[in-house]
């Protein structure tokens, strides 16, 4: 993505929200109160666009846990620039997802 | 990892469409995709179990979360498909000079045109579920009653006054001393708020009559008996639309309000769903034994083989020696089966009249037909008549069948006139909408070129109305086939000896322009 995208408000939200730490699809979902119909396909745009990356964590440490492998999502430098760009265009965005939170 | 058996139902079923809505996504993204989503409501699950927040909300939360994996996988395949399908949409989303010429080609084309009127056609269709009231309608005949001839009658009405009721104690009169008349009943036709157990304030039609009633039609109850007096009797559809087709209806209340007019009565009866009187409204009818009104419409049955002179000359006789009531006005009957096609006569009423209408308003003289009828124009002229006819025709049907559909009346009984032929509301509906048809019909007419029938184009304004220095000032419309020029002329020169716009005035005019000296 060039340094001059945009992304819309929603977008820049779940950004801001994988930026925090929520790295899984369903903890971003919690933390921004959108639907999984919103957040998955933006996830996966954002992906595309090299905003984000995501990562399937180790098996061994899931197979310990007796639990499934979860796919994590991350933040890419690009994506953090666009997210500063983002957070220039939306004041409130640190607001509504404070860091500290997490 | 737990046991699958283990897993709540609304995990599983979560679980389930996944696996739907993974049919949905890329083959070769369709099982990490598959993985992640339910990992994500497995790791979701345990996570609410181990805070102790696993409940019947969480529960619905989890499985609408999981219904946006539609969603994603759908993204998914349209990202995969959006390389192949961009050249199709192409044209769609910037079209290209020839694209655009065919569009405004197509646009002009008289075939374009019906098929515009052939879609709101379709669109009611749709809508209304298949025409209900039309199809009613065009099969009333079939579903009328049997048996003798079932009349409706009242009074002419008087000159500057509305349609009149019977007073309403010649019909038991007429019901005594009457031998052609195999039976009689009064009804009056209100509208009054009802309400019941579930609806309230509810304005089905109201038919006042009594017990007779129902034997002249020939309709027995499909549920409870036909009362005697002062209860009701709901027929199908204010059976569903009252009291949501409760099965224990019988004996419930239903309170009739109104200025004056507030009772509770006892539903006695429901009559079968293929019975209606004149309309396809819910309709409620109060028994009664006297009416409460003066002045009555009356039901009647005709011995078979009686004509409406014979009867006409025997109630007006009962009328005189029995109730001594001499009528100033004539008696009005209408037939049971013609009512149920009032709106088929009024519809071609309201279209005649927008025909002359539209012919004067157009200025259509005979001289156009004559010039259309000469061998050599009588195949060009055939083409247009033929396609006005068929944009009339669909048009007008339109109108008729929309009109028909959203009134959802059967007769103009139920608009609250006496007259079924002076139903206000839907009259004018059809002569407005008639109407408007007719005049855009000639105004597309107009302008269409008289051998393709393509709509003229191209409009170049010549001159202006001031400086007629060209001889003659307007506007030119072209035939995109090259058929021909129309000229709309603004203002004709007054020098043209040829023109017919001017108008010599003879002696008869002098007196009008005659100087005062």
């Amino acid at each position: 993505m060039s340094e001059t995208a945009k992304l819309s408000h929603t977008a820049a939200l779940i950004l801001q929200t994988v930026d925090n730490g929520c790295s899984y699809g369903f903890d971003i979902m919690d933390e921004t109160g959108l639907p999984s119909g919103t957040v998955y396909p933006a996830l996966r745009r954002m992906e595309s666009e090299g905003l984000v990356s995501s990562q399937w964590e180790p098996e061994k440490k899931a197979l310990a846990e007796q639990r499934p492998v979860r796919k994590y999502y991350r933040v890419t430098r690009a994506g953090a620039q666009v997210l500063e760009q983002s957070q220039k265009r939306y004041p409130l965005l640190g607001k509504l997802i404070p860091k500290s939170r997490r | 990892m737990p046991e699958e058996r283990a897993r709540p139902l609304s995990v599983r079923v979560s679980n389930a469409f996944i696996y739907v809505a993974a049919l949905l996504a890329p083959s070769e993204r369709r099982a990490e995709w598959k993985q992640e989503w339910c990992a994500e409501i497995w790791h979701r699950w345990q996570f609410l179990r181990h805070t102790g927040e696993w409940n019947r909300r969480e529960k619905l939360r989890l499985l609408r979360n999981s219904l946006g994996a539609f969603v994603d996988a759908s993204y998914l395949m349209a990202r995969l498909l959006a390389p192949l399908l961009a050249p199709l949409a192409a044209p769609l989303t910037a079209p290209s000079e020839g694209t655009r010429a065919r569009i405004r080609e197509l646009a002009r084309s008289p075939f374009s045109c019906l098929y515009v009127l052939a879609i709101p056609l379709l669109l009611i269709v749709l809508l209304s579920s298949g025409l209900p009231a039309t199809r009613e309608l065009l099969s009333a005949r079939s579903h009328a009653p049997t048996g003798g001839t079932l009349l409706y009658m009242w009074l002419h009405p008087f000159i500057g006054g509305g349609d009149k009721g019977v007073p309403s104690d010649l019909v038991p009169a007429w019901a005594s001393h009457s031998h052609l008349l195999e039976g009689v009943a009064f009804f009056n036709i209100s509208r009054k708020p009802v309400s019941t157990a579930v609806v309230r304030d509810a304005r089905p039609l109201l038919v006042f009559t009594e017990a007779k009633f129902f034997d002249i039609v020939g309709v027995k109850p499909a549920a409870g008996n036909i009362p005697h007096e002062d209860a009701i009797v709901l027929d199908h559809a204010a059976w569903l639309s009252l009291t949501h087709a409760d099965p224990a209806v019988l004996g419930s209340k239903l309170h009739i309000g109104g200025k004056g007019f507030e009772t509770d009565y006892r539903v006695a009866a429901v009559l079968p769903s293929s019975f209606r009187f004149l309309s396809r409204q819910p309709t409620v009818y109060l028994v009664q034994r006297v009416p409460s009104s003066a002045q009555v419409l009356v039901l009647a049955r005709l011995k078979p083989g009686v004509e409406e002179k014979q009867l006409d000359r025997e109630l007006t006789q009962i009328a005189q020696n029995v109730c001594y009531y001499f009528l100033k006005s004539q008696l009005r009957y209408q037939n049971w089966n013609s009512a149920l096609l009032i709106p088929f006569r009024m519809f071609g009423v309201a279209a005649l009249v927008a025909c002359l209408i539209a012919a004067a308003v157009f200025r259509l003289r005979p001289k156009h037909l004559r010039a259309a009828l000469q061998p050599e124009n009588r195949a060009a002229a055939a083409h247009r008549a033929i396609f006005f006819a068929a944009k009339v025709t669909l048009a007008l049907a339109v109108v008729f069948i929309g009109c028909l559909e959203w009134s959802r009346s059967e007769s103009a009984v139920l608009l609250g006139s006496r007259d079924p032929g002076g139903g206000p509301f839907l009259l004018w509906l059809y002569i407005l909408g008639a109407m408007g048809v007719l005049f855009w019909a000639v105004a597309d007419q107009r302008a269409r070129c008289r051998v393709c029938l393509r709509l003229l184009a191209f409009p170049v304004r010549i001159g202006c109305p001031g400086c007629l220095l060209l001889d003659w000032s307007g506007t030119e419309l072209f035939c995109s086939e090259g058929h021909g020029i129309l000229h709309v002329p603004h203002l004709s020169p007054s020098w043209d000896e040829a023109s017919e716009r001017w108008i010599s005035l003879d002696d008869s005019w002098r007196d009008l322009f005659a100087h005062e000296k």
